[in-house]
């Protein structure tokens, strides 16, 4: 593969490094000097490593992010005219962008925390000793390996109004639910992102269980603690940073849900599963760049609140389980 | 792992002829409860995998069924109306996992009679390979440059990462045109690899990774005399191998479902990945698609075998070395 | 440190194998596909060909056949001799091409001689295959039978004497209802007689049967290669494709990979540097089959040749390419003689380079465009068509590309919605720039002008137009031109008929009423939506109550009886003639009434441009470039022109073009009978189904009656974004399927349709 090409720009590195670390001893102003020097040019190699990512990620990412702020403060793309606040306000008093912005937060708050508990659930029972845990294991995982459309295909069996669902709520005399077209809808998408994202997070989560040290739980059981308590003192702190990395990812996964809806119903869905992507992806192919770039802008702004939450509560738990 | 020693030693100090009579008189009076328990944990486990493996067996079958035997499955399931949007009328839908008549005729159509599956197949390849490899050598150099000397700056530049990552698609794939269109790659596979590569998903996920490695184990290696390169080279990446590869998979997952990229930055529809394809599946082709799916399954599914033992190993050592 | 992973145990070993296995099969299957990969060299560096149009040497009527080698081609042509009017004959000619002289050939064709196809052989030689008929006559010459036989023949091309010929009727089995299209020797001299339906005759060079070769399908051309192989094209799953014929094994051979042929019209010629040549309608590419790749000459358009009219195409030995090029014309097919040169491109003067972009490119913007860059000094138009896929991302590409600087000078608004487009200003306001060159509103029919105003701003245009709009007859419906939607549904409860429309089914019927009506059912202004109201849930349920699938095959009256029983009331037709306005009142039986579509406003007749609408984008950095092209299709020649070659479909909408055409609809055609009268005669004939009727001049009523029609609508159709119907189309099927109550189903179309209008408001 490429290796060796970026190997051969490395090697160059290293001999720069080798010529240094060579005079580094003949430095006779001490070792604490030797050292900072040291740590500064350090610093500068590590900045070295972060720079092709940073570029790439400036030119593909925050320069059309940048676009993406210069077309929310101007009236539309054709004649560049800056009107400022305008679109935040227009956006936000858009009766369709507020519906998105509700559908897609209940989704997430729904949603995320579910795929957290029920994944965490599957965990501890594939922990303990059941038979053929592993193949159990690959298949909470084979949802990954669904094509989208094969996903939207079956979920359309199921759910359609004359599906399998309604056919099986037949049998015991119950009404038929037109699923997609119906307050349900949202429902059929938490159990679609369910299904697709609970073996990842079990996989993280077994993960984080089998190196709770074996000895604490040991001792536990040893001093007679109910499985309850064992559960929420020793499992729960020690997976806890897991906890929320899972509820990132989970949370970037819920954002990609968008593309099975879209399939499953185009740019107009029922209310109940119109997400922020409709808005922007609908904005968008109207040219109405303004109003897209608008919507962007609020819900990163609302995301930046909630990852740094996130983040904030992970520094302190992390530190409580380290120190 | 210095925390393990330590408790090891604490429970060396329980006697061992304790130790060993009041675990083993536990251990017997849970016995009994837990076969039950073993009993119901399996077959819940199992309930969830059937539902988990449901749509992949699906895929798989229905790919052997003839022409004649899906359309009389899903008869009026996809209708296609005069403007080629999806209809779905059904007057009944007959979900089947296995085949009245094996047949092979779907894939004899699509890997003999049409050549264009496979090109198609064959795009997707060549557009998905270099964005894993790639993205994982620049995330890895990211994460080192991210986990070395560790600043604030640097931590407001790794937010900014984690908020790009967060970032719908939609919002910059306007821009992304528009930088595509100004470097001139805009219609070659170069739109869809460059910013595939410099994805900041697998910086965030590796750097979360590597900033669990003990500063101590690289102090020890500098103290020793290694350079930014060696310790890069001989103790990060070796120590980061099962994450590469539990990301590796994320990633080629996510690519290999792409849709909207290539339909907006490839104009070519000679160079669009079968993902796109297997997206706009109509009427005509829904035998096809199960075919196509299942054909398109296979590399995930390789994937899956070869890594999913790296995947939970990868993970499972991010715990090892907290414990 | 822990050890690199490495699976272990019998699953390890399996896992291992499966993988193993399917990586090879994978690969086995790819290494193969890898190959054929469609490799398209560019081979442009810096050169350009300039054409140069010449006149033909003989003046002819018709271009019967032509065929070429190297520089010499033989022609069949109707030709007219001097001083004989109204007398054609049918001549051999051979063409020195580099010259432009031509000799004829004394090949003593009569008139009951038809030459069907010709080819030069190997030797020299011209064979043809030539049709002869047979008049059995009657004792009062009448021809009462005809007896067709054809020949093979192979002549001199000095005087046209036969050395050999051949009764075909002892090569192929069903000759009554063959014709030979198209005729190719391979390097052995065997000949191949392509009929198009039956597939491929093939004799050696004494015109001995040697096989026929069957074709699945029709077989849309043949051509002989530089490696003295026969090809023929057919048309494949994707398009067509490129096969051998393969003498040996007498059958077609698999289609040739690499060779990217595409849907339109494609046709291969022989070439003298090459394996092949092929034209599509854009392009020309010079084909090497052993390598199996393509390389493209030059785009039609650049040369201004639409390569749909592309005759033949062939080499010279002076470096030079020629080609024919026939355009239809109503007084006779035009054809040019091109030659073309191959010249460095910084020796060719360069004009302003113009972009039209469109999502689809038309065939009268393509001769329009065509005319202008011929014609015009400073500018020259390139096209850039997106295509128009339905999953919109063409559409997508387009739409960026207007807001940026690829943003092309010219919009052809084909597949766009018109209004939607005016109201995000990318398009320019065309009235300061008619004031300015000295185009007088006034000239222009007013309405269509206001179908493409916005705020008094005029952002579009269209140089010919029809009407779409839905008939009654006057008697049932009165002289009112235009209804509401509730009028409509009295109207056809009242009468009660068999359908609303012959054809007519619940889908079509619900889409008449609504397509054209969503204003009734959105208030923009509030952004409350009505599809949930008593209005659209009665118009639902009226729709039901017709059939819900079309049994075309059924065998019932026809269209024209139907009407005038009334068992039909309505038929959904457009204005594009006053013939076909004279042919609809002839159907109906009695005087009609264009009522158009239901709608608030009562103006459901609606203008739609024939080619597409144009605007000029308000991003151009060359707007008056661009205006010049408007400006040419508006021009009182270009208009004029559209009535004098009757070109594309519809109404030129400079009034006096439209005038003219009026006067010339009115103008009545004579014979003249055995006593020697003048007797008007039918100007055509035009059917409809069934119904079938002779067209006679027009009479002052009916153009006038047509005039006002025109003059009467000012909305322009297919102003509803697809997105709409498509929601309203997919949520009313459950309903009329019976699977939903009509409220429910409005429900669902009211929900969905409600974001939309959130969205936009």
């Amino acid at each position: 593969m490429h290796f060796p090409k970026s190997r051969k720009k490395e090697d160059g590195l290293r001999i720069m490094e080798k010529n240094k670390k060579a005079t580094a001893p003949l430095d006779k102003r001490g070792k604490r000097i030797n050292s900072n020097r040291r740590r500064h040019r350090g610093r500068l190699i590590s900045i070295g490593y972060l720079l092709p990512s940073a570029v790439g990620l400036l030119l593909f990412f925050v320069l059309p992010f940048l676009i993406v702020v210069y077309y929310s403060v101007i009236d539309n793309p054709i004649s560049n005219q800056f009107v400022f606040l305008d679109n935040f306000v227009m956006v936000f008093q858009n009766a369709a962008f507020r519906q998105a912005a509700q559908n897609t937060f209940t989704f997430s708050i729904s949603a995320v925390p579910l795929a957290v508990v029920l994944s965490l659930f599957l965990a501890m029972m594939l922990e303990s000793r059941i038979p053929f845990k592993s193949q159990f294991r690959t298949f909470f995982l084979s949802p990954m390996m669904v094509p989208i459309a094969s996903v939207v295909l079956i979920w359309q069996v199921l759910f359609h109004f004359n599906g399998m669902i309604n056919e099986l709520r037949a049998v015991f005399d119950l009404d038929k639910i037109d699923w997609l077209n119906s307050a349900y809808a949202q429902v059929v998408i938490v159990i679609l992102f369910l299904w697709k994202n609970l073996g990842y997070n079990m996989i993280l989560f077994m993960a984080a269980l089998s190196s709770i040290p074996k000895d604490i739980l040991e001792v536990a059981i040893l001093e007679s603690a109910t499985p309850f308590q064992i559960f929420f003192h020793i499992k729960l702190r020690y997976i806890s940073s897991t906890i929320l990395f899972v509820t990132i990812m989970s949370l970037i996964n819920s954002f990609k849900v968008f593309r099975e809806i879209y399939l499953l119903k185009g740019d107009y869905p029922y209310d109940t599963m119109y997400m922020l992507q409709h808005f922007m992806n609908n904005t968008f192919s109207r040219l109405d760049y303004q109003k897209m770039s608008a919507a962007a802008i609020m819900m990163a702004i609302v995301m930046v609140i909630i990852i740094g939450i996130l983040f904030l509560t992970e520094n302190y738990f992390g530190k409580d389980v380290e120190g | 792992m210095k925390l393990g020693a330590g408790r090891r030693k604490s429970l060396n100090e329980i006697s061992l002829e304790r130790w060993d009579t009041v675990v083993k008189r536990k251990k017997r009076w849970r016995l009994r409860k837990k076969a039950v328990g073993v009993t119901l944990k399996t077959v819940i486990a199992a309930c969830f995998a059937i539902l988990f493996l449901m749509p992949i067996l699906l895929t798989i079958t229905n790919s052997f069924m003839g022409a004649s035997e899906i359309s009389s499955n899903y008869g009026q399931v996809f209708a296609t109306n005069d403007s080629g949007g999806k209809v779905y009328i059904s007057e009944t839908v007959n979900l089947k996992f296995i085949p009245d008549m094996v047949s092979f005729s779907q894939y004899i159509t699509v890997l003999l009679k049409s050549p264009e599956y496979l090109f198609k197949f064959w795009n997707s390849v060549i557009l998905v390979v270099p964005i894993v490899v790639f993205q994982l050598l620049v995330a890895a150099g990211a994460a080192f440059g991210f986990t070395r000397y560790r600043g604030r700056v640097k931590e407001i530049i790794f937010f900014i990462y984690i908020i790009l990552m967060l970032m719908p698609y939609q919002v910059t794939l306007v821009p992304n045109y528009l930088v595509s269109d100004w470097l001139h790659i805009l219609d070659t596979n170069w739109a869809i690899w460059l910013p595939g590569i410099f994805s900041p998903f697998a910086v965030y996920l590796l750097t979360k990774y590597m900033r669990r490695i003990p500063i101590s184990v690289m102090e020890a290696a500098q103290i020793d005399g290694a350079g930014e390169w060696q310790i890069f080279r001989h103790i990060c990446m070796p120590l980061c191998k099962g994450a590469m590869c539990s990301i590796a998979i994320l990633i080629f997952i996510d690519y290999w479902n792409m849709v909207e990229q290539p339909l907006i930055l490839l104009s070519d529809e000679q160079k669009h990945p079968l993902s796109v394809f297997l997206s706009k599946i109509n009427a005509g082709e829904i035998g096809l698609a199960f075919a196509v799916a299942t054909i398109y399954m296979v590399p995930p599914i390789l994937v899956f075998l070869y890594g999913e033992d790296y995947l939970v190993e990868g993970i499972t050592y991010q715990g090892g070395i907290k414990g | 440190m822990k050890k690199i992973y490495m699976p272990s145990g019998r699953k390890g070993i399996f896992k291992i194998i499966i993988i193993t296995a399917v990586t090879l099969c994978l690969m086995a299957a790819f290494t193969g596909c890898s190959k054929g990969g469609a490799e398209q060299a560019e081979n442009k560096d810096g050169y350009v060909y300039v054409p140069e149009y010449k006149e033909f040497a003989v003046k002819m009527r018709y271009l019967n056949e032509i065929t070429a080698s190297g520089d010499k081609a033989y022609a069949v042509a109707m030709v007219q001799d001097e001083g004989e009017e109204d007398t054609y004959r049918t001549a051999f000619y051979e063409y020195d091409l580099l010259e432009n002289t031509a000799r004829e050939i004394a090949a003593n064709l009569n008139d009951d001689v038809n030459v069907n196809s010709l080819l030069v052989s190997a030797d020299g030689n011209l064979v043809t295959a030539v049709n002869q008929y047979e008049y059995e006559e009657d004792e009062n010459g009448e021809a009462t039978d005809v007896n067709m036989t054809m020949e093979l023949r192979r002549i001199s091309p000095e005087d046209g004497t036969v050395i050999n010929s051949q009764d075909l009727a002892n090569v192929i089995t069903n000759i009554e209802n063959s014709y030979i299209q198209n005729m190719c020797e391979d390097g052995q001299g065997n000949i191949y007689l392509c009929d198009g339906e039956q597939g491929i005759h093939v004799v050696d060079k004494d015109f001995k049967k040697l096989c026929d070769i069957n074709a699945d399908g029709w077989i849309n051309s043949m051509a002989a290669s530089k490696e003295g192989d026969v090809y023929i094209t057919t048309y494949g799953e994707n398009g067509m494709v490129l096969k051998k014929v393969d003498l040996a094994a007498k059958k077609l051979g698999d289609p040739v990979e690499g060779i990217e042929s595409g849907s339109g019209n494609v046709n291969f010629f022989s070439s003298t540097s090459k394996s092949l040549m092929q034209s599509t309608a854009n392009k020309l590419f010079l084909i090497d089959l052993e390598t199996k790749t393509s390389e493209e000459l030059f785009d039609w358009l650049d040369v201004d040749i639409d390569g749909n009219n592309v005759d033949i195409v062939g080499e010279l030995s002076d470096g030079r390419m020629w080609t024919i090029s026939r355009e239809y014309s109503e007084t006779g097919d035009k054809y040019e003689l091109v030659y073309l040169t191959r010249k460095k491109a910084s020796e060719v003067p360069q004009k302003e380079e113009l972009i039209y972009g469109a999502l689809w490119f038309d065939s009268l913007t393509r001769r329009a465009i065509i005319n202008f860059n011929k014609s015009n000094e400073k500018y020259h138009i390139s096209v850039k068509e997106y295509g128009n896929d339905y999953d919109g991302s063409q559409l997508a590409q387009f739409n960026a590309d207007l807001t940026t600087q690829n943003c092309p000078d010219l919009i052809g608004l084909t597949g766009l919605d018109f209004a939607q487009y005016a109201s995000k200003g990318i398009m320019e306001d065309m009235y300061p720039y008619m004031e300015k060159s000295g185009l007088n509103k006034e000239d222009y029919l007013e309405n269509v002008l206001r179908a493409y105003e916005q705020d008094g701003k005029l952002y579009g245009i269209t140089s010919q137009f029809y009407i779409v709009s839905t008939l009654a007859k006057e008697s049932l419906v009165g002289e009112q031109t235009g209804w509401t939607l509730s009028e409509m549904l009295d109207f056809v409860e009242k009468n009660n008929p068999e359908n609303v429309f012959m054809y007519g089914n619940r889908e079509s019927i619900f889409r008449f009423c609504i397509y054209n009506n969503i204003d009734e059912f959105i208030d923009w202004e509030s952004g409350k939506c009505s599809f949930d109201g008593e209005e659209f849930i009665r118009t639902l349920e009226f729709a039901s109550k017709f059939p819900e699938e079309v049994d075309y095959n059924r065998d019932e009256e026809g269209i024209s009886s139907r009407l005038r029983s009334n068992k039909v009331l309505l038929m959904e037709n457009t204005v594009s003639s006053i013939q076909e306005y004279q042919m609809m009142n002839g159907m109906f039986g009695e005087k009609v009434t264009y009522i158009g579509y239901p709608n608030n406003e009562r103006n459901g007749n609606l203008i739609q441009p024939s080619g597409g609408s144009i605007a000029i984008s308000s991003k151009s950095k060359n707007k008056d470039g661009a205006w010049e092209f408007v400006r040419s299709i508006l021009s009182e020649e270009y208009q004029d022109n559209l009535v004098e070659d009757n070109y594309g479909w519809g109404f030129p909408i400079r009034k006096d073009a439209l005038e003219k055409q009026f006067e010339k609809d009115m103008t009545p055609e004579y014979y003249e009978d055995e006593e020697g009268n003048q007797v008007e005669m039918s100007k055509t004939t035009w059917g409809y189904d069934d119904f079938e009727m002779e067209i006679m001049a027009a009479s002052k009523e009916e153009v006038d009656a047509v005039r006002e029609l025109l003059k009467s609508a000012d909305r322009l159709s297919g102003n509803v974004d697809s997105q709409l119907t498509n929601i309203i189309t997919e949520e009313a099927e459950p309903f009329f399927k019976g699977q939903k109550s009509a409220k429910d189903a409005a429900g669902v179309i009211q929900n969905r349709i409600q974001i939309y209008v959130n969205e936009n408001r």
